[in-house]
């Protein structure tokens, strides 16, 4: 009896690891299959700046350039910021102070992107606008700063664990040397730690890639690349803009739904590739032991 | 607790099981936003008298419509547009069936701050030129000296068909000197209101206080306002019909829903909504 | 420059990051409250929607969005614990190992909006369910499958190989030891982790927008190929009538009740953290 309820047992946890790797295997096959279409019949033409689905026109450079700069002024915004509060954390407050500082920190991690999307709405974008004198608040710019303030709490989280985490010794002996709060932190706790500071602010970069809402909200949803390029605030497009708003009304099986897909496939593949670094990351020897 | 959790669920999937004989009927509609408002109130008003339908109602613009009732998916379609033939050839099997419910204009609204200034009038030619880029600023247009918001649609809605048929001759044209690609009517007007130089394109139903329609000045020099009476005796350029599509004709609790949007009481809700009635 | 000016203006300088940090948090919340509770009423929160849910109150959503999330879990955390008691218990070569690891940070990482198209095309579209609340609940139990997994495995990988040992010296068998040794210790990690993975499936919209979702007309769904309403997509469609100032409150209030959801699962997890991070062998 214990027998059979040993084989049943093994053969539960097998078949849960199969749904899972089949689940897994699935996603894949099922997004990159209905990219087959857009990828032999528009090929390179994907990397063009026009996106015409009436006469099949698939650009989508300027979704990558939105993609990317929002994420960028996202990290410019958060990793001061996030790393600054995290050397506060880590260092200058009591154990207890930490704890409730962190956990704060995680509920607030946990807001639903959709409700930054309401705030930008209603407060961002109008601010912006007035602030920069602009004809509107839908910009990179805008979507940038929600991003930030959606990614901060993870990177405040993760950089102050990766410096709570360096063996006291290190810090009593240099302040045994004389140095200063600052460059204790400078010169021996940040440059141990920064490699899982670098990790942290990956697994926020891979975060940010894969945003929708927010973005969706606040970006303009305009298929061009600012002119001047570097003008963030003019609207623009992001990938996931663009799937939010597009994958509903193209027809299934159309080449307008296989390019979809392809620029969906082409994010995931890059945020998995960030995602498994980082980890991977987290996982190699410190550089103290 | 779990045990808790596990019996509520397992009630829930029972009853969904069993009902799948139930009376209860359902009638799923999907498609454009500027139908959108007269379907959800009929179906709120026909539930009262007709308790065992369920009807679903999902917005997403005339190009979900048209896809959803061509992959089948829904009983009813709201478009604000023709189908073209580009989508009826991806459904070679179905038979689109459309039946009109209401009349729409598409009126080119502006910031109320613009409209105050003056401008109150628009030739079809500068509009096109707006919305081509060649004009950028409301001083080219005797206006106070403002960059043009110029805020267009996603290209399957029905309303952008309908208007750029008229202003540029292809219901599909770009629209190069956009700046903001929105979506229903609802965010548009929501663009509009909380800029003071734009220019978008609305259903008739959506401008207030903040969001005035222009007149449209023809090629004959008189100035066509956006007001119901020239809507109904259509001399005002861009209308449209607000249809309903189904694939074939409609038969059974569909018809009959059908029929209420045709009666008196469902035309009397489509004027309620600030449409024109089919009659 | 002295050293110690250098110091003093690095203090200042983390002392305004933190402030910066702080507010922005602070005024997040703060609006959520205060403007949310201004839309909240016994009405608004049991009474359905209307007119684009300009009107009318939020009742449907509220249930909707418990009726998915009970489901979620309930779909979840059996593969979940399955999994996680593979990994700690089954896995021999370290190659394997890692390939369970890249599998679950894999579906860790993939963006919530990819998740509903891949609903969108093999359910909705291959499969031919249409619109249902069940393969949301399917996409969003999948979503969450890495953290409860993870959480489940930190409990079991928690109790010292000792224990095990002890009870194979008792002659139980795997399973045996699996049951009474781990199962406890991982059913709470499992709890755990199902709480956190709930408040994130609560608050997703990406995923259900174009395949659970619809806009009115839905009350308790009766079948398994029915639509539901949840907050998340119904702040969706208020947040597209920003300038409507009665649409606009009611999305207050439905982002306030959302909230409110997210952090009663988030501060249970937490609080059992806390609790059994105490627990020590």
């Amino acid at each position: 009896m214990s027998v059979l309820n040993n084989k049943i047992g093994k053969g539960y946890v097998l078949l849960s690891t199969y749904i899972c790797v089949a689940v897994t295997l699935l996603i894949f096959i099922v997004l990159f299959s209905n990219s087959y279409d857009a990828l032999h019949q528009v090929g390179l033409n994907l990397f063009t700046l026009e996106w015409n689905p009436s006469s099949n026109k698939f650009g989508v450079l300027s979704m990558l350039y939105g993609t990317i700069t929002v994420t960028f002024i996202a990290l410019i915004i958060a990793t001061p910021l996030g790393i600054s509060a995290a050397i506060f954390t880590s260092q200058m407050t009591s154990s207890k102070g930490r704890i409730l500082i962190k956990s704060t920190l995680e509920l607030l991690a946990s807001i639903p992107s959709i409700i930054y999307g309401l705030i930008g709405i209603a407060f961002f974008s109008t601010w912006v606008a007035s602030i920069f004198d602009l004809s509107t608040g839908r910009t990179l710019f805008t979507a940038g700063i929600l991003l930030s303030f959606m990614i901060l709490p993870t990177i405040i989280t993760l950089c102050d664990d990766a410096l709570h985490n360096i063996p006291k010794h290190y810090s009593e002996a240099s302040k045994g040397l004389g140095m200063y709060p600052y460059e204790i932190i400078k010169n021996v706790l940040l440059p141990i730690a920064s490699r899982d500071i670098a990790g942290a602010i990956l697994l926020a970069l891979g975060r940010a890639l894969g945003e929708t809402m927010a973005v969706m909200l606040l970006i303009g949803s305009i298929d061009k690349i600012p002119d001047p390029f570097y003008n963030i605030l003019s609207p623009g497009q992001t990938i996931t803009s663009k799937l939010g708003r597009e994958i509903g009304e193209s027809a299934f099986g159309s080449l307008h739904f296989s390019a979809l897909n392809t620029i969906g496939c082409l994010l995931m593949v890059l945020v998995i590739i960030i995602t498994i670094t980082t980890q991977v990351h987290f996982k190699k020897e410190r550089l103290y032991e | 607790m779990k045990h808790l959790l596990l019996l509520c669920v397992f009630a829930i999937l029972v009853s969904s099981c069993s009902n799948s004989s139930s009376n209860t009927k359902t009638i799923t509609i999907a498609g454009s936003s500027t139908v959108l408002p007269i379907i959800s109130n009929a179906a709120e008003l026909y539930k009262e008298t007709h308790p065992d339908i369920k009807i679903i109602v999902n917005a997403g613009g005339s190009g979900v419509g048209v896809n959803q009732v061509g992959s089948q998916k829904v009983n009813i379609g709201m478009i604000s547009r023709d189908i073209t033939s580009k989508e009826k050839g991806l459904y070679p099997s179905i038979l689109f069936k459309t039946q009109a419910i209401g009349k729409d204009a598409v009126i080119p609204a502006i910031s109320s701050e613009i409209y105050d200034a003056g401008i109150t009038t628009l030739t079809l030619e500068q509009i096109a030129k707006i919305y081509k880029g060649e004009i950028t600023n409301w001083s080219a247009l005797q206006g106070p000296n403002k960059d043009i918001l110029v805020i267009d649609k996603e290209k399957s809605r029905g309303t952008r068909h309908v208007f750029m048929a008229t202003v540029m001759n292809n219901k599909e044209a770009d629209a190069p000197g956009a700046d903001l690609v929105l979506g229903s009517n609802n965010e548009e007007q929501t663009a509009l209101v909380q800029s003071d130089a734009a220019i978008g394109m609305l259903s008739m139903a959506w401008l207030n206080n903040d969001v005035k329609g222009t007149s449209i000045q023809t090629p004959n020099g008189e100035p066509v306002a956006p007001t119901l009476s020239n809507i109904i005796e259509g001399k005002f350029p861009i209308t449209r019909d607000l249809t309903i599509v189904t694939n074939g004709n409609p038969t059974g609790e569909v018809k009959n829903f059908i029929d209420f949007l045709l009666s008196p009481q469902g035309q009397s809700i489509v004027t309620d909504n600030g449409y024109v009635s089919i009659k | 420059m002295n050293r110690k000016n250098i110091n003093s203006i690095f203090k200042i300088g983390i002392w305004s990051a933190v402030t910066i940090c702080f507010g922005i948090l602070f005024f997040l919340i703060t609006v959520l409250v205060v403007k949310g509770i201004q839309a909240i009423s016994f009405d608004f929160l049991f009474t359905s929607s209307k007119n684009f849910g300009a009107e009318g109150g939020i009742m449907y959503q509220i249930i909707g969005s418990i009726i998915l999330v009970i489901t979620v879990i309930v779909l979840s955390a059996p593969v979940s614990i399955g999994v996680a008691i593979y990994k700690s218990e089954y896995i021999k070569s370290s190659f394997v190992q890692n390939m369970t690891d890249t599998l679950i940070y894999t579906l860790n990482g993939i963006p919530s909006i990819i998740y509903g198209i891949f609903g969108l095309i093999f359910f909705v579209n291959i499969l031919n369910t249409g619109i249902s609340w069940f393969v949301g609940a399917i996409i969003l139990a999948i979503m969450i499958l890495p953290t409860i997994i993870l959480s489940t495995y930190q409990s079991i990988n928690s109790i010292p190989n000792a224990f095990r040992e002890n009870a194979n010296a008792l002659g139980l068998n795997k399973w045996q030891v699996i049951t009474s040794v781990l199962l406890p210790r991982a059913l709470n990690g499992a709890f755990t982790g199902s709480l956190i993975g709930l408040a994130r499936a609560i608050g997703e919209t990406a995923p259900i927008m174009f395949i659970a979702t619809a806009f009115s007309g839905v009350t308790i769904p009766e079948r398994i190929q029915e639509p539901i309403s949840t907050l998340p997509t119904h702040i969706l469609a208020l947040a597209q009538q920003a300038t409507n100032p009665q649409a606009l409150q009611n999305a207050w209030g439905a982002s306030l009740v959302l909230i409110t959801l997210v952090f009663l699962l988030s501060i249970s997890a937490l609080v059992r953290r806390i609790q059994f991070s105490k627990l020590n062998y």
